[in-house]
């Protein structure tokens, strides 16, 4: 297991290097970082440019910027950004922890409710729970994330507006200030998190569910489920027991490879919804050409995708124990 | 059974609760928007619509005001600081001399001046008497240093790497004393100055020069730059304005408490004023139908201005703003060197059908602009443009072309010039991503391609990188004009100037606009730049468009807020802003 896991990392690194390389010729090259700075009216003085040029170390070719860049980050300096004032790793830092935490639950959510809907739809295969669940499935995969999250906003001021109280909040992670009282405080925080951990985790939600569904009923037609019904085990035991853990393979696969997707779904969700998070951090750094925000962005992300990559393979052979010794 | 049905009626009742939602927008048709509400007399009263006097006011509460864009340096006078939504947020603690109102007049700051005055015409002297009692809010007055560290730092000399915003003014200065124990400030300059009055003005306020003088010995580039740099990097608690800052989140929000020790005759009635963070202008108009933020400031957009339309117990007012769009011609194009192809393509671009096809959609004020150097509501605006410019007149302009000696001038033909060659297709440039500018440069495509003249249009997502190069045909964008405009002017126009992108050389319209710059007397200054717009539009160089509408929507309970089209921003009054008392 050691060996597969090391196996792995070593093939990751000279992948997570060369997507490094072509980023930072790609954001070098198509961007200029300068652009804010030209388009001040008035202008600034050509000296104040020149300056700001030289501190974005544009006056070096694009190649030993990229070496000036790597060779920084062993010496933790993630490089200059448009934002004088910014220290770009602290940023990251905290920026990655925000980010985190709407991924985290979005995806508890979606996993919960793709796993109870997934087994309920395939135990329940053509009935109306199940074709209600089929629809909604599709409706949510068919539906622009977007727009999915502006009704969200539009059903949660409705609610409020319901319930004559501000309960359902639109924009951010918290109140500011922030409400006195630690019961206050907790009501405040979730009810900023309500509208964007359900945007983002219907999304994934709609996929899971039907990858569950499909598992659970390849599961339920074995020989071994039905083996073990025949031994009088009761229907409940045999489903999670014994259908449950076998159909939960796929979807520990397909979560992990949709983390890519989840982070930029994320992205989106951040946006609208101004979460401070990476995704914001993303956006704004294009918007500005700020090429060691994006490069840093990279940095994490793409680490983030490999580590759970290779979580996953860990916890596919835990669950499946044949695929330890394959 | 019964739980499958539930799960069917819920799964019903979700998709129709989205889909009411969706078609619903929230709002109802009985929104006061668009025409009544707080706004109601600002099209006649801009600088006093939603006007309440204080004993009608709220005493206390709290207000939170949407801006676009973070603080990424609190040093708004650095070139990195200089940005619009900076400026509004520093209006709230930094003192100045000259405010822009909304009816777009430059007015003396009487928070903090009691009088300022030219003197002199040669040498050109001004004399500035701050107010007695304006303080910072540690006690220090406010004096002649703050005036002297400014003109340090921003005239490019006693401290070249500032990186001030800009030089403009403060290199023409020649000295500046303090004398009645600071508060008369004397500034002598070295070379006149028309533009005086954007000294130390609302763009650029002042900064505490006692706090500079910790960080460095202010007789020194270095120790200068140490105080400048500071300021840019240090979140403010030093305040010379009517509050102060108490909190601030990066990229979320700052919070600004009343400051103790505000000399100003309108003492700030709220308990707490919050600048709140938005960047996405589109979830503007949801967080106010939320009660999340009580006043925005988006740039107008179809959609935006019917979302906001539909919010009951929310107003919203458009002005017309200093910044205005325009089609630039390239005249390192050789062929647009030519000046009858250039009278062509104006007189073939209909510029009101631009208008109705863009902004005109949500704002029905906008009209073609007529000038290069003024605005309307600016003094001295004059319509001085040929009328066939920009009236899309096809006919004229095939004429005009014909009579040069052009041939080929048909739709689906290449129009030829004199000399026999073909004039190839040009490039046409937007910022990409800008719906508006693209619909004008689609709309101005079509318009000259009866000319037998073919447009590429080719978006750039690096306009400052694009016109500083020059990498354009023809490109369309917007400048932002100030009230007074003869150094800005100079700036856009002049042959010499890095900001002439499309390199028009006039001696004559040189020699004007540096008259009018260098003038002490603004009638014949204005004169002058008029005179110089005049041969500029001759030229068929840049065709103004329209200026950019601008809106402010807030709740009904807000009061004193009110729309501010200028470089102000609606934060020019902000000791001003609170909420109408209940009932």
């Amino acid at each position: 297991m050691l060996a597969f896991a090391v196996r792995r990392i070593a093939v990751s690194l000279p992948i997570l290097l060369i997507s490094t390389f072509i980023v930072f010729m790609l954001a070098s090259l198509s961007g200029n970082p300068l652009s804010g700075l030209l388009t001040r009216n008035p202008p600034p003085p050509p000296e104040t440019i020149a300056l700001e040029a030289q501190r974005l170390r544009l006056d070096h070719p694009v190649l030993e910027r990229y070496w000036m860049w790597l060779t920084g980050l062993f010496r933790g300096d993630f490089g200059p950004s448009v934002q004088s004032n910014l220290d770009i790793g602290a940023e990251v830092a905290g920026r990655f922890l925000i980010t985190m935490r709407l991924i985290a639950v979005a995806m508890i959510l979606a996993l919960v409710l793709a796993v109870v809907i997934g087994v309920i739809s395939a135990v329940k295969q053509y009935s109306k729970t199940d074709y209600a669940a089929t629809f909604l499935g599709f409706l949510f995969l068919a539906m622009p994330a977007f727009w999915l999250a502006i009704l969200l906003k539009q059903a949660g001021i409705d609610f409020n507006n319901a319930v004559d109280e501000q309960i359902i909040y639109t924009i951010g992670d918290s109140s500011v200030p922030l409400p006195q009282g630690f019961g206050a405080q907790v009501a405040d925080i979730a009810g900023h998190m309500v509208l964007p951990t359900i945007s983002l985790a219907l999304i994934s939600y709609a996929a899971w569910s039907r990858y569950q569904r499909s598992a659970m009923l390849e599961v339920m037609n074995t020989d071994y489920v039905r083996l073990a019904r025949a031994k009088g085990l009761s229907r409940r035991r045999v489903m999670i027991k014994h259908a449950l853990r076998n159909a939960l393979i796929p979807l520990t696969t397909v979560t992990a490879l949709d983390l890519a997707s989840i982070i930029s779904g994320a992205v989106l969700t951040e946006t609208v919804f101004q979460w401070r998070g990476m995704g914001d951090l993303l956006l704004n750094a294009i918007r500005t050409d700020d090429v060691y925000v994006v490069m840093a962005w990279l940095l994490i992300t793409a680490t983030v995708v490999i580590v759970f990559n290779l979580l996953a393979d860990l916890l596919y052979a835990v669950l499946d124990p044949r695929i330890r010794y394959a | 059974m019964r739980r499958s049905r539930a799960a069917s009626l819920a799964a019903i009742g979700a998709v129709a609760t989205l889909v009411l939602a969706a078609c619903g927008g929230g709002g109802g048709e009985d929104g006061d928007a668009s025409e009544g509400g707080i706004y109601q007399d600002c099209k006649a009263n801009p600088n006093t619509c939603n006007a309440v006097p204080a004993a009608q006011m709220q005493q206390g509460g709290t207000l939170t005001f949407a801006i676009e864009k973070n603080v990424p340096n609190w040093n708004v006078n650095s070139s990195e600081g200089n940005v619009f939504e900076t400026g509004m947020t520093v209006k709230t603690f930094l003192p100045w001399t000259f405010t822009t109102t909304p009816d777009l007049k430059q007015v003396l700051n009487e928070n903090v001046l009691v009088s300022a005055d030219q003197t002199s015409t040669s040498p050109q002297t001004i004399v500035y008497k701050i107010r007695p009692e304006a303080v910072w809010n540690d006690g220090t007055p406010i004096t002649a240093d703050d005036f002297v560290f400014q003109w340090k730092t921003m005239n490019g000399k006693d401290c070249p790497e500032c990186a001030a915003a800009q030089n403009a003014g403060y290199n023409q200065v020649e000295s500046i004393t303090g004398s009645d124990g600071g508060k008369t400030v004397t500034v002598v300059f070295g070379t006149p100055y028309a533009d005086w009055k954007n000294l130390f003005a609302s763009g650029t306020p002042l900064y505490p020069a006692h706090l500079a003088a910790q960080q460095g010995d202010l007789n020194t580039p270095a120790g200068l730059k140490a105080a400048w740099d500071w300021f840019g990097a240090t979140v403010p608690t030093y305040s010379g304005g009517p509050y102060q800052v108490s909190d601030w989140q990066d990229n979320v929000a700052l919070t600004l408490v009343p400051n103790q020790k505000w000399y100003g005759a309108a003492k700030p009635t709220l308990q707490q004023l919050i600048l709140r963070v938005i960047t996405e202008a589109s979830q503007e108009p949801i967080a106010l139908q939320n009660d999340e933020v009580q006043v925005i400031y988006p740039q107008p957009q179809v959609d935006l201005v019917q979302q906001v339309q539909n919010i009951p117990g929310v107003s919203q007012y458009q002005g017309l703003g200093l910044t205005w769009e325009h089609l630039d011609l390239n005249l390192r194009n050789e062929y647009l060197a030519d000046e009858p192809l250039r009278d062509a393509i104006f007189a073939a671009t209909n510029v009101q059908s631009i208008i109705d096809s863009t902004v005109g959609q949500f704002n029905e004020e906008v009209t073609p602009l007529k000038s290069h150097m003024f605005v309307p509501g600016i003094e001295g605006y004059e319509d001085y443009l040929p009328p066939e410019q920009g009236s899309g007149d096809v006919e004229l302009a095939r004429q005009i072309l014909t009579e040069a000696g052009y041939t080929n001038i048909a739709e689906g033909q290449q129009l030829t010039r004199p000399d026999g060659r073909a004039v190839p297709p040009l490039r046409i440039r937007y910022t990409v991503g800008n719906a508006i500018r693209q619909t004008t440069v689609e709309l101005i495509q079509s318009q000259v391609r009866p000319l037998g003249l073919n447009l590429e249009i080719v978006p750039t997502d690096d306009l400052g990188g694009t016109t500083d190069s020059g990498d354009y045909d023809l490109i369309v964008f917007a400048w932002v004009q100030t009230p007074a405009s003869f150094s800005n002017a100079e700036q856009t126009w002049n042959s010499t100037s890095s900001s002439n992108y499309g390199e028009y050389n006039n001696p004559e319209v040189d020699r004007l606009m540096h008259e009018a710059a260098t003038s002490t007397d603004l009638g014949p200054a204005r004169d002058k730049l008029n005179e110089a717009g005049r041969i500029l539009a001759e030229d068929s160089y840049v065709l103004p468009l329209y200026q950019k509408p601008t809106i402010i929507a807030a709740q009904d309970e807000v009061a004193n807020a009110r729309n501010n089209s200028s470089l102000d921003g609606p934060t020019y009054n902000i000791e001003e802003w609170g909420l109408r008392a209940a009932g």
